[in-house]
Parts: structure tokens; sequence; C-alpha cells
């Protein structure tokens, strides 16, 4: 069964636009609705639509769990690296004022806090895309998939996911 | 100005309760996915609106696009299922049933 013209073209064209507002629910989670875990499920949707317009098989392939897999470890190092980096320079876990400096002025420990927000958001953001989209393929995965091999030799013509 | 926002608010609502109607009675169940693809739209401006009248455009109409991506994602996971079910049968063909 051959996805509809319109609605690959359409998602094809949709699914950068999806990515690229996840980033900016990430970066505007400050003063807006929003943050690192509602730009991870905004990334991961963009995700969800791939398999939809793709199918299940050609959609794993870009984003393989080679790849998925640490990714969702990668988020909480970020988060907790960057927290105990906090205690390593002298302030309390997730302190983020520490990063500027014992005796910095106070413009330069609300711009250290800036960036480290922005730090740990983007590891929130990480683990949540890697968790979603891995559910999302481990749910949707097609019969013939289930007791192959992940290394890609499956069914590689896109249509796994109709059959 | 916001009583011209919520007099477009309290329209778009009437406009909602319409399309449920539709929702609930069918016939069809084309026309019911498509009843509720349409209330999404409408619940787009509505959230529109909301942030106008609340003075915090910015904020609601963030919301309003997260709302419309997955909007649109969701109708089409739905039109899928079906598809992959099996194309659903018009009125005609039930009755030839």
């Amino acid at each position: 069964m051959t996805p509809s013209l319109i609605v690959s073209y359409v998602g094809r064209r949709a699914i950068p636009f999806i990515q690229l507002y996840a980033l900016y629910v990430l970066g505007h989670g400050e003063d807006g609705p929003g943050g690192g875990f509602q730009g991870g499920v905004i990334f991961a949707s963009s995700f969800v639509l791939l398999v939809l317009i793709a199918g299940w098989a050609r959609a794993r392939k870009d984003a393989p769990e080679s790849i998925v897999d640490p990714l969702t470890a990668t988020g909480c190092l970020l988060y907790a690296g960057i927290g105990f980096i906090c205690i390593l320079l002298g302030g309390a876990y997730l302190e983020y004022e520490a990063f500027a400096g014992a005796n910095a002025t106070a413009a330069a420990k609300q711009h250290a806090h800036h960036f480290a927000l922005i730090g740990i958001e983007l590891g929130v953001m990480i683990t949540v895309t890697a968790s979603m989209v891995t559910l999302y393929f481990e749910m949707s995965r097609p019969p013939e998939e289930r007791n192959a091999p992940e290394d890609g030799s499956g069914d590689s013509d896109g249509e796994g996911a109709d059959a | 100005m916001h009583e011209v926002y919520l007099v477009i608010a309290i329209s778009v609502l009437i406009g909602v309760l319409v399309l449920l109607k539709r929702v609930i009675s069918g016939p069809t169940l084309m026309d019911r996915i498509l009843a509720v693809n349409v209330i999404g739209t409408k619940t787009i401006v509505l959230l529109a609106l909301v942030g106008f009248m609340a003075e915090r455009p910015g904020f609601f109409l963030d919301i309003a696009l997260a709302y419309a991506l997955i909007n649109f994602i969701a109708t089409i996971a739905i039109l899928k299922y079906l598809e992959a079910r099996g194309r659903p049968k018009t009125a005609d063909e039930e009755d030839d049933a």
C-alpha cells in the first residue's frame, strides 16, 4: 500500500518545521510555555510523523537503536553532570551561580544561571526525545520485524508498517 | 476591543457545538473524523483569541502552534489506522451486505 502523495509531500515538508519549533520551545522555556520536556515531546512527534509517512523500517534507519538508546542515558548524564560540576566549583548541586565564580558580579551570575539552565533543559529534551522515540518504535513494531536482528537488513523497501 | 474578541470566541464556540452534533450523529466514520479535525482547527483560533483577551498573545500563540502540529499528526495517524484496518464501508455497501 503506497502512502498518499499528498500526505507524504506535506509530511516531509512539515517535519523540519516541527523539529525547529521543538528547539524554539526548548529555548523559550524560561519566559513562555515549554521547556525541555515539552520540546522533547514535540521533537519526538516528528519521528511519529516520519513513521506514518515513510514506514517503520525506513524510519528506524533514520533513528537506529544504536544511536537512540545511548542518547536516553546521555541526557541524564548532561543533567547530572552539570549538577555535579556545580559541586566541584564550590556550590550546591545544581546551584548554577557557581559557574560564574565565587566573587562574580550579579550580572555574571545571572548569565551563568541562564546558560546552565539551557544546558540541563537540553539534557531533559535529549532524554525525553529518545525515550518517546523508543516507546513509539517498540509499540508500532510490525509483526515481521519482531524477531529480526536490528541491523537494518530487514524490510528495506519502506513498506514495513503497512503490511 | 475585548468585546470584539469575546463575540468572535462565542461564535467559534457555537460552531464547535454544531460540529459536535456531527461527531455524535455521524452518519459515517469519515464525517466524524472530519468534524473532529475541524474542531481542532477551531480550537487553534479559540486559543489565539483567548491569548489576545488575556493580553499575553505570545504565550498562547505558542500553545496554538504546538496544537496545530499535533492535531495534524493525530489526524494522519487515525486515517492511517483506518487504512490498515480496511477501508470503511459506504452507506450503499452496508445496505448490500
